[in-house]
């Protein structure tokens, strides 16, 4: 035992969670203890929120159902672009700059390091772009409209925007593992955001794989946006679209996990 | 006698690179262990390798017993580590660094963490700073920082990667004082290219030369090993053709040429004391075309050893 440390209790073990707790701690210190999770609230009330707003209390006065709808388009957009551009850095960012490899110099597990990063970002994106702004959303669609919506209903909805956002912060921290520059982290899962419409249309069949439906509806007709379903009290048309992003989240963390413990610093 | 770390025949190869070929190296426990050798010499892998932060390509090691490949949280819950260019997240402040990165090794109790925080401080000079983000520390600073994140944890292991570098004169003597005070409790393992601090701090040394181990052992050992006598020798002129002719005797090991100031300084290493102490002068004044300003026999220093063996190796590190 190390001389002069006799007044400790010591940290033990060498398993996969040997660090997690630290590295949780400074990870959600850097969400919560910096100017980090205010900054992004008023950017996405700016983003979100204030157009909202605009539409809800302009002359024409949106109708609540089509209030809605705009929110979740925009939240399910416009977040996943956010949370691309959050996490991109996130593994990259470290490798590149040192820090990775001085914290894997210290008694930490590489499954520690990356989880605390997922669990940390997801839990800060979460709160910041998905609770307060659909909070803010709520007050503004329920007292400018007639809509009734139930809170836990509510609440269900803004969970499959979650779904949605684990899905980018999966696929973001995986690139992160697999590549050493920013470019492929940000831009494959953008070009995926964004050709999914394009690729719907081809082959309208996948629909039941991809995330876009969770928030964006491709036929209001036909596939409605999941969560709106959820918030509004109706039926989705399937659920199979969250089974298949949630499995994908997961296969892209086992990835993250064998590619980082492969990795060298 | 224990050893520390211990390896066999360890090798890193990066694509058609061989940055460390069949490394046998050998730790003494409680010694301040000199890690030398010039830039790309393969220092930093072996450290690297030590710590599980890369994998051997070939070969084994040991750090306190277990194996670097399988045993890698456990070895590194006893080392503290000071990297080459220490980086760490810039939106901490000194304090919450050392914070961090005690509690990869202690649970608690806070109140004693937070003791050891400042005592951590004190001793690398930065207790004025310690709640200023590091983000606005110069290379200096961060440097003391990183010999202070290294051993808050009183390390059985201190591994220190150019420990010295961005120190001023003042600053490099306090890493080498601390080095010296944690001399009977930790063994310190450091890479540097300062050799007068090498010689002055520790008792072991190993020369690392393009990947391959080109000596080991106490340093007075080595300083004793046969290479002889050094004469410094300043001379004015253009000496080219003197070396050649000097080098060129049998009583000479070699000859290390500098410049400063528009003078030459030369290290000559001779084999046969007598005949130099007769001969070395003589032979230097033969060339009118040079001025001999100085000329004194050196005590044999590291510095000599280092040159006459880095230079004396032919190594090439491709494959």
């Amino acid at each position: 035992m190390t001389t002069g440390n006799d007044v400790f209790e010591m940290q033990t073990g060498s398993g996969w969670q040997r660090g997690l707790n630290n590295l949780l701690s400074a990870e959600f210190g850097r969400w919560f203890k910096t100017k980090m999770w205010w900054i992004q609230i008023l950017v996405w009330t700016g983003l979100i929120n204030v157009f909202l707003l605009f539409m809800a209390v302009a002359d024409t006065g949106m109708p609540g159902p089509e209030l809605l709808m705009i929110f979740n388009i925009f939240l399910g957009l416009f977040g996943a672009v956010g949370v691309c551009i959050i996490m991109q850095g996130t593994v990259v960012g470290e490798k590149s700059s040192g820090t990775a490899a001085w914290v894997l110099s210290k008694p930490a597990s590489r499954p520690a390091f990356l989880l605390a990063k997922l669990l940390a970002n997801s839990v800060g994106i979460a709160v910041t772009i998905i609770l307060v702004q659909g909070l803010i959303a709520y007050l503004i669609i329920t007292l400018s409209t007639e809509i009734s919506m139930r809170p836990l209903a509510y609440l269900g909805g803004l969970g499959v925007h979650f779904a949605n956002y684990f899905f980018y912060i999966t696929l973001t921290l995986m690139l992160g593992t697999l590549f050493s520059h920013r470019a492929p982290v940000i831009g494959i899962p953008l070009v995926f955001l964004f050709m999914q419409q394009m690729i719907l249309g081809i082959v309208p069949k996948l629909v039941f794989v991809f995330p876009w439906t969770l928030t964006v509806p491709i036929n209001e007709e036909q596939f409605p946006s999941i969560a709106v379903a959820l918030m509004t009290g109706t039926d989705p048309y399937t659920y199979i679209p969250l089974a298949a992003t949630f499995c994908a989240s997961v296969v892209f963390t086992a990835v993250a996990l064998w590619a980082f413990n492969r990795q060298e610093f | 006698m224990a050893w520390v770390i211990k390896t066999n025949g360890l090798s890193k190869t990066y694509k058609d690179v061989q940055a460390l070929r069949s490394l046998d190296l050998e730790v003494p426990t409680n010694s301040i262990f000199g890690f030398l050798g010039p830039n790309g010499a393969g220092k930093t892998t072996a450290i690297k390798l030590m710590l599980g932060l890369i994998r051997p390509s070939s070969g084994s090691g040991s750090v306190f017993g277990k194996d670097i490949r399988c045993d890698s949280v456990a070895i590194r819950s006893r080392i503290g580590y000071l990297p080459q260019d220490p980086r760490f997240y810039e939106h901490m402040t000194a304090r919450q660094i050392l914070d961090f990165t005690a509690r990869f090794y202690f649970k608690g109790p806070q109140d004693e963490i937070d003791k050891r925080v400042a005592e951590t401080l004190e001793l690398v000079g930065l207790s004025e700073k310690a709640d200023r983000a590091i983000s606005g520390f110069s290379g200096g600073e961060r440097q003391r920082l990183g010999i202070g994140q290294a051993q808050v944890n009183y390390p059985d292991l201190l591994i220190l990667d150019e420990p010295a570098a961005s120190l001023d004169p003042l600053g490099r003597r306090d890493v080498l004082e601390v080095m010296e005070r944690l001399r009977k409790h930790t063994t310190v393992f450091y890479c540097t290219h300062i050799l007068d601090d090498v010689q002055r701090v520790s008792d072991t040394v190993a020369i690392l030369d393009k990947g391959v181990l080109v000596a080991q052992g106490p340093i007075e050992e080595l300083l004793n090993s046969g290479e002889g006598v050094v004469y410094k020798v300043m001379i004015k002129g253009d000496g080219r053709d003197s070396m050649k002719r000097i080098s060129s005797l049998s009583w000479v090991n070699g000859v290390n040429s500098s410049q400063r100031n528009g003078m030459s300084n030369w290290a000559v290493s001779v084999n046969d004391q007598d005949t130099a102490e007769q001969e070395l002068l003589r032979q230097l004044l033969l060339d009118e075309s040079v001025v001999v300003t100085d000329f004194r026999r050196n005590e044999y220093e590291l510095e000599d050893f280092f040159f006459n063996i880095v230079e004396g190796t032919g190594n090439d590190n491709r494959k």
